[in-house]
């Protein structure tokens, strides 16, 4: 293995680490799994030969939620030093085998869970939305993302959310099977050569479109092209803030009473990494009949799901209880029917959690696009 | 210990909708998604594990188009050091035994102390280019096999046989090996891993730099030939069940205290 | 074609099941008036399982020598030569086996024997012409062989049932003369069972089997809910055992188990032929599949397309009340 140009803890200058601990203070994982950041940290700087790293299975337990880095009293962010050792295990190669099925899938068919290119607007198929290469420019693109545009559950989502800009009367369209993989947790695994190649394609397209807006319906998305794709020349934003935006135009408004007691969950990449707290609220405060009711750990407190950083594609070595778990439990002894979100992940690992924990009956998960829908009188097509 | 690993690009057919294309022999691979053949994966993971353990040098030699660089490109990044493309109109239609010939040619100018090939192919699953290859060249051969251990010239050999039984087997070295999947876990190989050896030279060499005629390859130097390609019937096959997820699970809970499947 | 050798498949001195399947379609081939010839190597400690052998042949040619006592192909190769000159034929049938993948290219290519492999379906139309099967398992080929004086075809387990195996009074033949050559460079050291493990699958009446599907090791809790519910075991298609997500020995197909069950569950399989090979035995076989078209619907005796994670659940959950 080649020695990656620059040192780890030069490039990500943590020698001004003062080994407080306020990152694995607030780290979630550390509840559960051995992963210890600030050690990681102490140990990239002391140690010369980072070798020792590649059998710490514990390095892919990071979910990225970036709690360590907005604690850090220095402004460092341990979380890249996680993402640096991925990089090197990821070159070295020796990485699990569903990590491995990941990154192969995006690569090959631009998505994680390798499904068929051509089957990627299937979700659309009926509803007509226009195909956002042959839109004139300066309009909206719904970026829609891998999970919503292929698993079962989030494919409500999107069509919720087409629902609602067309009640809006937004005039959008979509990539439809030409839309690959933003890179977001492609980038968090460690390879980086491959969320370039992501980028690149889909930037090519945004080029061509020449957009307004991107909407996206995952916080995952949004940080990528927001955050870290090359400048885009245009106004990125989740699909929470664009709605926000739209009700206070005047443009959407919520005629149907959807009474329910609901809880909401702050996804990190909206709100630890990106700031959007108080957009969703907002809309969620706009439909008639729903009354919120906060979690303890909200806001910047907020209890990561576990479906960042590539955890999707790997269950974690620690045995203790899934966080999601703990949030389901959490949210049932608030006495809230809901569980809100606004994050593909967080909508799948929680709803996972609810029926790990044999709760379907008492509690619901659901996206709050989903939840905007039934706001406008569109009976959400979830199953039973 | 100089390994040659010869690998093939194949489309993947698993989770597609295939088309038989107009001339009837071959399918219509536009839409496709193209890879190594899982089986050379394993091939030249071994390889490349062989040389950690040995040292040496591991040689990657693939028969096929021009975009057989790919597979030749990733071999490299994985850790072989040579590339080498058979590339020819005349190889088109070739089988096992053509394929076998053409891959002899080129061998005879490498040293070598193993060469590796998959037990079979995804697309064809014919299952022979390896043991025909060897027989051409006069090596010592095993197929199926599932581990390899070297001690001096003799290398010894794990062959999996069916129902779970193995056949232990040494053999003297140079020798053939055709290997199964599940031998070992192959790496991961990066994008930047990839872009590093882009520069690397694959060797390219046609019928003519082989030596050989074209009536020893393609269909003229072939053993068999496709007549045609078909769909297979569809059978009676299972009674699908279908309704609402209530009412299919119903019907086969139904099923299962009816035959026996609730003890 | 008149004469059809067949190459008879032993070990561990048993003669395995594809021989008769070969003989059987050797049957059929030369019809009436042709000559099934069955071919047998091994040494006199073996003589025995030529009663299995010569009733289902016309002729069957016998090479004993204790150099044969076990496979070897370098052995196999050498004996060839005395049994190419004492017998003629027009087809040669061998297993598309660990032992045929393993012998059969090399007699091929030694003799220059036009062949091809794992057919499900031989014709005689002047020469062979068969059918084997291509791009996982999803389209058929009509291949054809081309000239020489005898053809080889390696035979897919399963793939001709031996229920009608005919009896006819065949005489043996023994072939004399040492197998003489340097057969070092490959020498068999031994056999290994494979471990026993916690379970034996192929103890089970009941089923659970997953495949690729599955998609990641901790799904498999799933399916083993539902085999508790059910009081069965979890198996799994290779595919699963090479990622080690289940031990080697819960692997049913070609390469690992055999299983015959009252109910085999297939979740998530695609029924690849070494697969089904496995299993097909089974008195009923439930598939879940979101794939329509997966070869495993037209061997399973009920289906149900949709995904195995909403079906799973559901299913164990409605066992579960059912036995309160």
């Amino acid at each position: 293995m080649e020695e990656l140009e620059q040192p780890l803890a030069e490039r990500l200058d943590l020698f001004t680490c003062i080994q407080c601990g306020k990152c694995t203070g607030g780290c979630p994982i550390s509840i559960k799994s051995p992963l210890n950041i600030r050690r990681v940290i102490r140990e990239s700087v002391v140690r010369e030969d980072m070798r020792v790293f590649f059998d710490r299975l514990e390095i892919w337990d990071c979910t990225t939620c970036s709690t360590c880095a907005i604690r850090c009293p220095r402004g460092l962010r341990p979380v890249d030093a996680i993402i640096g050792l991925r990089e090197m295990m990821i070159e070295e190669g020796r990485i699990e085998k569903t990590i491995i099925d990941a990154l192969d899938g995006a690569y090959k068919y631009g998505n994680p869970w390798g499904r068929a290119k051509n089957k990627r607007a299937e979700w659309a198929q009926g509803m007509e939305i226009p195909n956002a290469l042959e839109m004139d420019p300066g309009q909206v693109l719904y970026f829609v993302c891998c999970a919503a545009s292929y698993d079962p559950r989030v494919q409500f989502v999107a069509k919720s959310l087409v629902h609602v800009l067309r009640a809006a009367h937004v005039s959008f369209g979509i990539l439809g099977n030409k839309e690959v993989c933003c890179g977001s947790e492609i980038r968090r695994m460690g390879e980086v050569g491959l969320f370039e190649m992501l980028m690149e394609e889909n930037m090519k397209n945004f080029t061509k479109i020449d957009p307004k807006t991107i909407v996206t319906t995952s916080p995952h998305c949004m940080n990528a092209l927001k955050n870290e794709y090359e400048d885009l020349g245009c106004e990125v934003l989740h699909y929470s803030q664009f709605v926000w935006g739209l009700i206070q135009e005047g443009k959407l408004f919520f005629n149907t009473e959807v009474p329910m007691k609901v809880t909401y969950h702050d996804p990190c990449y909206l709100g630890k990494q990106n700031g959007v707290f108080e957009e969703p609220r907002e809309v969620l405060r706009s439909i008639p009949g729903i009354e919120l009711i906060e979690f303890g750990r909200c806001r910047e407190n907020s209890l990561c799901c576990e479906g960042g950083g590539g955890r999707m594609w790997m269950e974690g070595t620690g045995v203790g209880r899934r966080l999601s778990e703990i949030r389901v439990e959490d949210a049932l002894e608030m006495g809230v029917e809901a569980i809100i979100t606004a994050c593909p992940f967080c909508l799948l690992t929680l709803e996972d959690a609810v029926k790990t924990t044999g709760n379907e009956e008492k509690i619901r998960v659901i996206d709050l696009m989903e939840l905007a829908s039934m706001g406008l009188g569109v009976e959400p097509e979830v199953e039973q | 210990m100089d390994i040659i690993v010869c690998i093939k690009r194949v489309p993947e057919t698993a989770e597609a909708d295939l088309v038989i294309d107009e001339s009837k022999k071959g399918i219509d691979t536009d839409g496709l998604v193209f890879s190594i053949n899982e089986w050379d994966n394993y091939a030249v993971e071994a390889a490349i594990q062989l040389k950690e353990a040995e040292g040496g040098k591991i040689t990657v030699i693939s028969v096929g188009p021009e975009e057989n660089n790919e597979v030749l490109r990733r071999a490299l990044a994985m850790g072989a050091d040579e590339a080498l493309r058979l590339t020819d109109p005349a190889f088109e239609g070739s089988d096992a035994y053509a394929m076998a010939k053409i891959l002899a040619a080129a061998i005879k100018d490498i040293p070598y102390d193993l060469i590796l090939t998959g037990v079979q192919a995804d697309d064809d699953g014919f299952g022979a280019v390896g043991v025909v290859l060897a027989q051409m060249l006069g090596l010592p051969h095993a197929a199926l096999v599932t581990e390899i251990k070297k001690e001096g010239d003799v290398i010894t050999v794990h062959r999996e046989l069916e129902g779970g039984l193995e056949e232990v087997d040494t053999l003297k070295l140079p020798a053939l090996l055709t290997i199964q999947t599940g031998i070992n876990e192959p790496r991961y190989v990066s994008i930047m891993g990839i872009r590093r050896v882009a520069k690397k030279e694959i060797g390219v060499k046609g019928v003519a730099d082989l030596g050989l005629s074209q009536d020893e390859v393609g269909e003229k130097g072939s053993m068999s030939r496709i007549e045609e390609l078909f769909f297979p019937p569809v059978g009676e096959g299972a009674e699908i069940i279908e309704g609402t997820m209530d009412e299919k699970t119903e019907a086969l809970v139904r099923i299962l205290k009816e035959r026996g499947g609730m003890a | 074609m008149e004469k059809i050798a067949v190459l008879v498949e032993h070990r561990q001195n048993e003669v395995r099941d594809i021989t008769f399947e070969m003989l059987t379609k050797a049957h059929q081939l030369v019809g009436d008036g042709g000559e099934v010839i069955a071919l047998f190597l091994g040494d006199v400690s073996q003589k025995g399982l030529l009663d299995k052998i010569t009733p289902h042949a016309h002729r069957t040619i016998a090479y004993l020598d204790t150099a044969l006592a076990q496979y070897e192909p370098l052995r196999y190769l050498a004996a060839f030569v005395k049994i190419f000159e004492t017998v003629d034929c027009q087809l040669i049938l061998m297993g598309q086996t660990a032992f045929g993948m393993d012998f059969a290219p090399a007699v091929a290519t030694k003799w220059e024997i036009p062949f091809t492999t794992d057919v499900v379906d031989i014709q005689d139309e002047d020469g062979v012409v068969a059918v084997r099967q291509m791009y996982s398992g999803k389209v058929n080929a009509k291949v054809s062989l081309k000239g020489g004086e005898k053809q080889l075809c390696t035979v897919r387990a399963g793939a001709f049932p031996a229920d009608d195996l005919p009896t006819v009074s065949g005489e043996l033949q023994e072939i004399s003369g040492a197998v003489e050559g340097d057969f070092s460079a490959r020498t068999f050291v031994e056999y290994l069972e494979a471990a026993v493990g916690d379970v034996d699958i192929t103890q089970a009446d009941i089923i659970v089997s997953v495949g690729r599907g599955i998609k990641d090791a901790d799904n498999i809790s799933i399916a083993q809910e539902l085999a508790d519910a059910l009081g069965g075991v979890v198996a799994c298609s290779r595919p699963v055992a090479d990622k080690k997500w289940l031990p080697k020995e819960r692997q049913v197909g070609t390469s690992g188990k055999t299983v015959k069950p009252k109910v085999y569950i297939a979740l998530g399989i695609s029924g690849a032929f070494q697969h089904q090979a496995g299993m097909k035995g089974a008195n009923t076989i439930i598939a879940v599949n979101k794939d329509p078209k997966a070869p495993i619907f037209s061997i399973a005796h009920y289906g149900i397309v949709d995904d195995l994670f909403k079906v799973v659940p559901a299913l164990t959950e409605k066992v579960k009340e059912l036995r309160g």
